[in-house]
């Protein structure tokens, strides 16, 4: 066995629990490890209870575990919530002046070494220090963290942090701990990244040079990263009045010839609703990334859910072309973002981009490198592309659907675009050859479309029973099936990235070859395995659905498949 | 030489006759002509109702979006190109009802867009509603007793927020409605231009001789744009008479000045670098 260890960190919210955590996930980073760290915090600025689990693993983890080795308690409450979670061996690290450890409680007076160090602020670094000596983690993989951390910072700082390292690491000297092992010190695997930054960093590389947006947890984080790279680059990020005002101003962008995109959750989306099918019916190319979170109305502002694939297949009136994506990876985020803008502009439609607060706000690691296209194919034409540019008609009937775009004021063409219902060159037009036209065009271009989608992801494909999901949750889905394999169940994960237009022909392909299965979801209603029946025919054996605002455990989804397998 | 003429358009109009919009269209092909801008020059964006169909009945290029949303389309595409001369069309409902707060988001970022509000007092579209500037009373077929709210005053609004070129424009005085949307468009910021227009339909109270007998140009008669004092007086009419022209103008940093990255030219035209951005995403 090679090394996964979990260790939680737990206090109020305010009370940098974060900064423990990135610490802690800094230097496992640099020490060659993989990790991964999921947030769970309440929708409030202090007080409360918060906490970061860190998954540590010499090998690439994408979902997080249900035992806890090693618990950071802030605070009593950490304590008395989490203390069951601990797994054999594991041991608790509380704050405490009180003393009298005993075989899994260790009280180490964090704060008051912090004070020592020079403040109360400090409290992370001694934790952090504790912890990875209990680890068995050299001094050094600290200190270089630190290092980078607080040594611009004006002098006193960084020693004083290295002060409070040093006080926690001394705190624990000698405690045995099952679960410490062997560090590798080899160079950092790939890059540590948010599923939030890894977006911002994908729109950068499809050339995305507008975002405008309204904050909402948990897409904020999105605009923060890019918004980091406007000074370099020629990229404009604005903060709307309000997600109506994101979405139009997106589209105006667009029209007017950059690419935009914006990012919000299920109630800026629903407020942005008439705008997608604004873009639909003006077929201006945007991107919208929807982080969902669960509803309705606020429902659950700081957790995770994927309930809004209904809504996003069916926002705003009448029907209209649109694709919806959902990355399940850091990588594969970073290249579904690439594929959006160049879909949207290819197709002329507006992409939905479905992620949610687990993936957004975790930190993993991106293997492979992130790849800028060499090329950014605008799919525009100009005057010297017409024959008679003034005879322009920017919805001219096409086989495709796909009509020639031009951009205002580049040129003698005139673009005419209207969100009624029009001719061919813009105008309004209420002739039924207009309408009937307009929209077979538009629905022609679901053709094209569904030759861009790509089957979803499998893993044991020709296993007995397949577990079947969509977007983030395919790191726990991928884990649970080698828990079942191991507990000598026939089991295989088919992993959706491309939801719409819907792949039929290999989704049907994939599912006929399995006896049975299960539709693993973080909504209550099994919104993909509907949308399976209805686009194939074919129907989930049983689900298992998860709406509580946590993500998934690897081991909660194996459970469940395994009891229903053994009544089976 | 650029001309009115050059602005006509063949596509079949859709108003009332006898409709104020007639008036508005005509001035602003004035006024673009005046400025020699071509039609392929200009951008139009309109949100939905009667007035928001002013684009499909002059030539140019235009985009006619949601109800309401038009200064957020003109907000993004002139971030995108500031080059590009932006005109919005709205009506009173448009504009100050349903697009209410992007009108107050549009002054306090000074976009640099040129936006008439076709201020009819009523809801033409939709066949005679009340509107946000309609009188206390006023009545319609579903307020049969009268309007309930009291009109909100969209001039005294602007010049309150701080916004740096305000007028007040009628349909009737086509001449000195074409010179405020010819200033409007060369000021470097947000231009506000409410423009009182007949609704032959639906709006019985506010007729062309109604305002015949209450419109005064204050231009010509001494008023200096940059009296902010003189400026609120002239928001609010009194004495049974109505103050139009330019009310108000200052010096202001339009929103695209403010983004330094802006001054090396268009968003649009812009470089952009693949090798820089791998690099960036490299160290990122
Ligand atoms: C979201 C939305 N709500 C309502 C409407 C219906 N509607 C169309 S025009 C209009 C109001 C028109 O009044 P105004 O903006 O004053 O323009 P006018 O027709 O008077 O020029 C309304 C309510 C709509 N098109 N979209
Ligand atoms: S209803 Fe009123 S505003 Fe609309 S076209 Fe007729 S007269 Fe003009
Ligand atoms: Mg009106």
């Amino acid at each position: 066995m090679g090394i996964d260890v979990t260790v939680k960190i737990g206090g109020e919210a305010g009370q940098g629990i974060q900064t423990v955590g990135e610490l802690l996930a800094r230097a496992c980073y640099q020490s060659g490890l993989y990790l991964m760290a999921v947030n769970d915090f309440e929708s409030r600025i202090r007080g409360g209870h918060s906490f970061m689990q860190l998954r540590i693993s010499d090998r690439p983890v994408m979902a997080p575990d249900h035992r806890v080795h090693l618990l950071i308690a802030l605070n009593e409450r950490t304590l008395q919530t989490h203390r069951s979670e601990i797994a054999e061996g594991g041991r608790v690290l509380f704050d405490s002046e009180a003393g009298g450890s005993d075989q899994s409680v260790l009280h180490v007076p964090v704060t008051k070494l912090a004070r020592e160090a020079g403040g109360r602020i400090m409290a992370n670094t001694v934790a952090a220090g504790a912890c990875l000596a209990m680890l068995g983690a050299p001094d050094k993989a600290l200190e270089q963290v630190l290092r980078q951390r607080f040594g611009d910072k004006k002098t006193g700082v960084l020693e004083n942090n290295l002060k409070a390292a040093k006080s926690g690491v001394e705190a624990v000297a000698g405690v045995s701990f099952d679960w410490a092992f062997q560090w590798p010190d080899k160079a950092p695997a790939g890059k540590l990244l948010s599923g939030a930054r890894v977006l911002a960093l994908g729109a950068l590389a499809a050339e995305c040079r507008f975002a405008a947006f309204y904050p909402m947890s948990p897409a904020t984080d999105v605009m923060v990263n890019l918004s980091g790279f406007e000074t370099q680059l020629p990229l404009v990020v604005e903060q709307a009045e309000g997600e109506i005002a994101a979405v139009n101003m997106v589209i105006g962008a667009s029209f007017a010839g950059v690419r935009a995109m914006t990012a919000t959750s299920g109630g800026g989306f629903a407020l942005m609703s008439e705008g997608l099918g604004l873009a639909g019916i003006t077929e201006t190319p945007i991107v919208i990334i929807n982080s969902q979170r669960p509803g309705p109305a606020t429902g659950l502002p700081t957790r995770t859910a994927q309930a809004d694939l209904r809504f996003m297949l069916h926002a705003a009136q009448d029907d209209f072309p649109r694709f919806i994506l959902a990355p399940g990876s850091l990588e594969s985020a970073f290249e579904t973002m690439v594929r959006a803008f160049a879909l949207a502009d290819k197709h002329q439609v507006p992409v939905i981009v479905a992620t949610d607060q687990y993936f957004n706000d975790s930190l993993a690691i991106a293997d492979k490198t992130l790849e800028v296209p060499e090329h950014v194919d605008r799919h525009i034409v100009g005057d010297a592309d017409m024959e008679d540019p003034a005879a322009y008609k920017r919805f001219v009937f096409t086989d495709s659907g796909v009509s020639p775009r031009a951009l205002p004021c580049n040129g003698r063409a005139l673009v005419m675009v209207s969100g009624n219902e029009h001719q061919e060159d813009g105008h309004i037009s209420e002739r039924i050859s207009d309408r009937i036209g307009q929209m077979d065009k538009r629905q022609r271009k679901f053709e094209g479309m569904q030759k861009e989608m790509r089957a979803p992801e499998t893993v044991y494909p020709d296993s007995r029973v397949l577990l079947v999901g969509w977007g983030s949750t395919a790191g726990m889905i991928r884990e649970s099936v080698e828990m079942l394999r191991d507990g000598g169940v026939d089991a295989g994960a088919v992993c959706f990235t491309d939801i719409w237009p819907f792949p039929e022909t290999e989704v049907t392909e994939i599912l006929d070859r399995c006896q049975r299965f299960y539709m693993v979801e973080q909504n209550a209603t099994a919104q993909l395995g509907w949308l399976i029946r209805e686009r194939t025919g074919r129907k989930f054996a049983q689900a298992v659905l998860k709406y509580d605002g946590r993500p998934f455990f690897p081991l909660e989804i194996a459970d469940k498949v395994k009891a229903c397998e053994e009544v089976s | 030489m650029v001309e009115a003429a050059d602005y006509q358009c063949d596509f079949e109009n859709k108003w009332c006759p006898g409709c104020g919009n007639f008036g508005i269209v005509n001035a602003m092909k004035d006024a673009l002509a005046a400025l020699d801008l071509p039609p392929e020059k200009v951008l139009l964006v309109s949100g939905i109702g009667q007035a928001a169909k002013t684009p499909h009945f002059l030539k140019c290029n235009f985009f006619h979006g949601l109800h309401g949303r038009a200064l957020a389309v003109a907000t993004g595409a002139k971030i995108a190109n500031h080059d590009i001369p932006v005109l919005v069309n709205m009506g009173d409902g448009d504009c100050y009802g349903e697009g209410g707060n992007h009108f107050l988001a549009a002054i306090r970022r000074n976009i640099d867009v040129t936006l008439l509000v076709h201020d009819n007092r009523v809801y033409g579209l939709t066949k005679g509603q009340a509107s946000p500037t309609s009188d206390r009373g006023f009545v319609t077929r579903i307020q049969a007793e009268g309007a309930r709210s009291d009109p909100m005053n969209p001039v005294a609004l602007a010049l309150s927020q701080g916004a740096g070129f305000v007028a007040r424009g009628y349909c009737g005085s086509k001449e000195q409605l074409g010179d405020l949307i010819r200033q409007g468009l060369e000021y470097p910021g947000f231009s506000l231009i409410d423009i009182l227009q007949v609704c032959v339909s639906f709006n019985h109270v506010n007729t062309y001789d109604w305002y015949r007998e209450r419109v005064f140009d204050i231009n010509g008669n001494g008023h200096q744009p940059g009296d902010l004092q003189a400026a609120m007086k002239y928001a609010h009419p009194e004495g049974g008479r109505i103050p139009t022209g330019l009310i108000y103008r200052k010096e202001t940093v339009p929103f695209t000045q403010r983004i330094p990255r802006l001054n090396a030219g268009p968003l649009l035209g812009q470089k952009y670098d693949r090798d820089k951005v791998q690099g960036l995403i490299q160290g990122a």
